[in-house]
């Protein structure tokens, strides 16, 4: 296996190289020896400015020399002196477990090793990082840690993670809100069949406390076009709800909706300063990968 | 309104129903597909749900109607109403007048073709579901297939007989009044409108008539109206008369010919001509009257018998007195007796042909009629009468004869030729001929007039000896004949079967002879066509209704294309059921087209 262009393969195939694990280090591997740089320099920055001394604050941190040179009170201010705490969020609901064709990973597998990557590659950074399944309420749950041990745990956390029910995304990510005490990084992947107004503004509350939030929409090439029968009973997994169509006469439309529920998200999201990204399940990882980096390396 | 030429075709009109079925077939088991986007889907539909209800509502009201056309189109319907040439099944009665008028020639084309192009072209508006008589010249009506029509008509030639159009109009509306009921009955007379060919009106024909007035006529014709000879039978000599009328007053030549040879000829104004042919060999002669032919051939010859025979035999009994043994030899040298057939004028039976009169002897009565009865004669001789009477009959001979004397003759058989006070007086019956009177001046005034040698030439040579039965009667129709005769025998001696009593005469014009079982002829049937056939003025269209009733139209060729089947008329919807079926077909190809490309929805 020529493991430095296995980001760039169809993923299905990736997945028939081997383990979730196995995988995920050929894809960011890959991934890491094509960018050349880590993606994350410059994230530790430890002293930030000057300010005027003001009453109540620490002595320790009053700058002396100032002090000495300019005879005024100065404190010194720094950036956080520990790595970037980040929690990777990977929806597992039943819509997940769902693919539009057998060569194809359903959007849950195809998120397990989109995380699985991302995990490998923080966990490069030694960021700590970890990770919560959900999907009425959480699943699995892996609290951050920077050791490179911390990779197994992380990995069987996510190979382990098994679909679930309905979606509610409110109960992780309030969850992280208690687990992520400083400013970090969300990266939240789901198809986002859920409630999008309780959802957004959990994202923008997550935004609020200082995190860098991320959300990968993963759709299946499928669910882009209204495909099949010329009638059929379209059955959802989730809430059993059905809908008779012919994909015919609705395809136009459909697809319509569909472009149109991903601007919504894309304008939602940028109006929030999430960032927002629409993967299909064809996507190579590594294309997936680059795309959120990029983003993240863009200052703030 | 609309009926329908296959109304089996309107079974198709279930399958209308398949559409709907689809739609609820298909409604009830589409496959169950896990699809988690449902909410997008459930999105798309709801704002979809107006146009796709319509679209589904259009597209199932459009197969459903287009079905239901193709199923009403393939039943062939037909509306009355004004327009197109179709009409709903109809009795229609197409007289045909091949008469004998119809064989003038116009402008180098007989008169019948048109008619018969006129008919085809009638031919071809009626369909199969109408029913079709044909009446010919004949004027009987005959129903027959539209082939058959064809077929009829294809092969008709003038006939040397007369149509009356009234009768033939009112026969064949009589004919389609069979109880079954029908949109329309039309009686077409397709004819060259003689003024003759119309007779006296017969009432309202409650059948509609039309007439076309379009076939085109001579404007001149001269004819051999008639023909006859004088006298009737010819002591070897005597002449023949032929009438020339018709609209031309030029001289004409009419020509008497026996067999092929020409005996006689004639030129004058038209009129009566007279021809003289001579001396005749005795016998019957076929002969012909000639005319100059013109363009009407059939009325420019008329067939004429001749019969030329040589004086009676003739013997006078003891008692006949001396006023006819006077005549018979005044008759004798004047050669109007000779050595022909054997006649006795007697007072007694006899054997032979006898002329016979009252005893003078009242006891020779009884004997008399004896000697009748055992010869079977159906006569005898009654009591005897005074008085004064005139003679009545049809012989021009018996005038101012008077009678003073007579014994009544009684019975029915034979002739009765002359009568007295409405009794019979001079009677035939086979061989026999009885006289009521003697031939004296105490019996009767005859002996002592000038027509008495005529009475005796006409009693023995014409009554008793020769007399002959000269019939005419035009072709086709029916004559009555005269006792005895068993057949009629026509060109060549080929007999045709009559039968005694009422027959029709032969079709063909011609001289036909009356025979007797015997074989001997006994006289003759001169058949020639109806003299009413040559008189070619058209008839004027108020004439017409006159003769034909108040149903009656006289039109045109634009006028009768129109009116025919006027009654039944309708148009054939098929071919505007098809193209809104098509037109139908393009938009719902198009509605199902941009609504979202063909499907199987119902």
């Amino acid at each position: 296996m020529n493991r430095k262009s296995v980001d760039l393969l169809d993923p299905y195939e990736v997945a028939q190289l081997g383990s979730l694990e196995l995988t995920a280090e050929g894809v960011v591997e890959g991934f890491l020896s094509g960018i050349h740089r880590s993606p994350y320099r410059g994230f530790s920055v430890e002293f930030a400015e000057h300010r005027p001394y003001q009453l109540g604050d620490e002595l320790r941190y009053v700058d002396w020399r100032m002090l000495a040179r300019s005879d005024r009170l100065f404190v010194k201010q720094y950036e956080e002196e520990t790595n970037l705490r980040s929690m990777l969020l990977l929806d597992a609901s039943a819509s997940m477990d769902w693919n539009g064709a057998e060569d194809r990973l359903t959007k849950l597998e195809y998120g397990k090793r989109l995380v699985a990557a991302l995990t490998l590659v923080l966990l490069s950074q030694r960021d700590a990082t970890g990770f919560i399944g959900f999907d009425e309420e959480v699943r699995t749950l892996v609290p951050a840690r920077s050791r490179q041990r911390h990779w197994w745990t992380m990995a069987r956390g996510i190979a382990g993670l098994q679909p679930g029910g309905g979606t509610a995304a409110e109960p992780a990510l309030r969850r992280v809100t208690d687990l992520l005490r400083r400013r970090g990084l969300v990266i939240f992947v789901s198809d986002l069949l859920l409630d999008r107004e309780l959802t957004m503004l959990t994202l923008q509350f997550l935004r609020h406390r200082g995190h860098q939030v991320t959300v990968i929409h993963l759709m299946d090439p499928s669910e882009m076009e209204l495909i099949g029968p010329p009638e059929a009973r379209y059955e959802d997994p989730e809430s059993g709800e059905t809908v008779v169509a012919r994909p015919r006469e609705l395809r136009k439309a459909y697809a319509e909706t569909v472009r149109g529920v991903v601007s919504t998200w894309r304008m939602r999201c940028q109006r929030g300063g999430i960032a927002y990204h629409h993967v299909t399940t064809d996507t190579p990882f590594g294309l997936v990968l680059r795309q959120v980096t990029a983003r993240r390396a863009r200052p703030a | 309104m609309i009926s329908f030429l296959q109304p089996l075709a309107l079974l198709g009109l279930a399958a209308a129903a398949i559409p709907p079925l689809l739609h609820l077939i298909s409604r009830r088991v589409p496959p169950l597909i896990t699809f988690p986007p449902v909410r997008y889907l459930s999105e798309t539909e709801r704002k979809q749900s107006r146009r796709l209800k319509l679209r589904h509502l259009l597209l199932l009201l459009l197969r459903t109607a287009l079905i239901a056309l193709i199923a009403f189109a393939a039943s062939r319907p037909v509306a009355r109403m004004p327009l197109g040439t179709a009409h709903e099944p109809s009795d229609i009665a197409l007289v045909l007048d091949n008469s004998l008028s119809s064989g003038a020639v116009v402008d180098g084309r007989s008169v019948l073709d048109a008619l018969v192009d006129r008919a085809r072209s009638i031919l071809d508006r009626v369909s199969n579901a109408d029913r079709v008589w044909l009446t010919l010249a004949d004027g009987i009506p005959h129903r027959l297939s539209i082939p058959e029509v064809r077929a009829v008509i294809d092969t008709v030639t003038p006939w040397p007989i007369r149509l009356d159009l009234t009768f033939a109009a009112r026969v064949s509306s009589q004919a389609m009044e069979d109880g079954r009921v029908v949109f329309a009955r039309e009686v077409i007379v397709i004819s060259d409108m003689q003024v003759s060919a119309f007779g006296p009106s017969e009432g309202d024909n409650p059948t509609r008539v039309l007439v076309w007035r379009d076939a085109p006529t001579l404007e001149t014709n001269r004819s051999l109206d008639s023909a006859w000879t004088e006298p009737t039978v010819w002591a070897l000599e005597g002449q023949v008369v032929g009438a020339v009328g018709g609209s031309s007053t030029a001289p004409a030549t009419v020509s008497l010919n026996i067999g092929t040879t020409n005996v006689a000829r004639a030129f004058g104004a038209p009129g009566e001509l007279v021809l003289l042919p001579g001396s005749v060999d005795p016998g019957w002669h076929t002969a012909t009257v000639d005319l100059d032919p013109d363009e009407l051939r059939a009325d420019d010859r008329r067939y004429q018998a001749l019969v030329a025979t040589t004086p009676a035999r003739v013997s006078t009994g003891a008692g006949m007195g001396m006023f006819v043994e006077d005549v018979v030899e005044a008759l004798r040298v004047s050669g109007r007796i000779g050595d022909g057939p054997a006649v006795a004028l007697s007072d007694r039976v006899v054997a032979g042909t006898t002329v016979l009169f009252p005893p003078d002897d009242p006891a020779l009565v009884g004997a008399a009629n004896r000697e009748l009865a055992s010869r079977g004669i159906g006569w005898r001789f009654g009591d005897i009468h005074g008085g004064e009477w005139q003679v009545t009959g049809d012989s021009t001979v018996a005038s101012n004869v008077t009678v003073l004397r007579r014994r009544r003759l009684q019975g029915s058989e034979g002739d009765v030729l002359l009568s007295v006070s409405g009794e019979p007086w001079l009677v035939k019956d086979r061989d026999v001929v009885l006289v009521g009177s003697r031939f004296e001046p105490a019996w009767t005034n005859l002996p002592l007039t000038a027509g008495f040698a005529p009475f005796v030439d006409w009693l023995v040579n014409r009554v008793a000896a020769r007399q002959v039965v000269m019939l005419t009667a035009p072709p086709g129709t029916p004559i009555s004949l005269p006792p005895g005769a068993e057949s009629l025998a026509g060109a060549g001696g080929v007999e045709i079967g009559a039968g005694a009593g009422v027959g029709i005469a032969p079709i063909e014009p011609g001289v036909y002879y009356l025979r007797v079982a015997s074989g001997d002829t006994i006289g003759a049937l001169q058949v020639n066509p109806d003299p009413r056939e040559s008189h070619l003025d058209r008839a004027e269209a108020r004439s017409v209704a006159t003769s034909l009733g108040s149903n009656v139209e006289v039109l045109n060729d634009g006028g009768l294309d129109r009116e025919l089947f006027s009654g039944a008329r309708r148009a054939d919807l098929t071919g505007l059921l098809i193209a809104v079926a098509i037109l139908l077909a393009l938009v719902e190809l198009l509605v199902a087209t941009i609504g979202g490309g063909r499907s199987s929805e119902g």
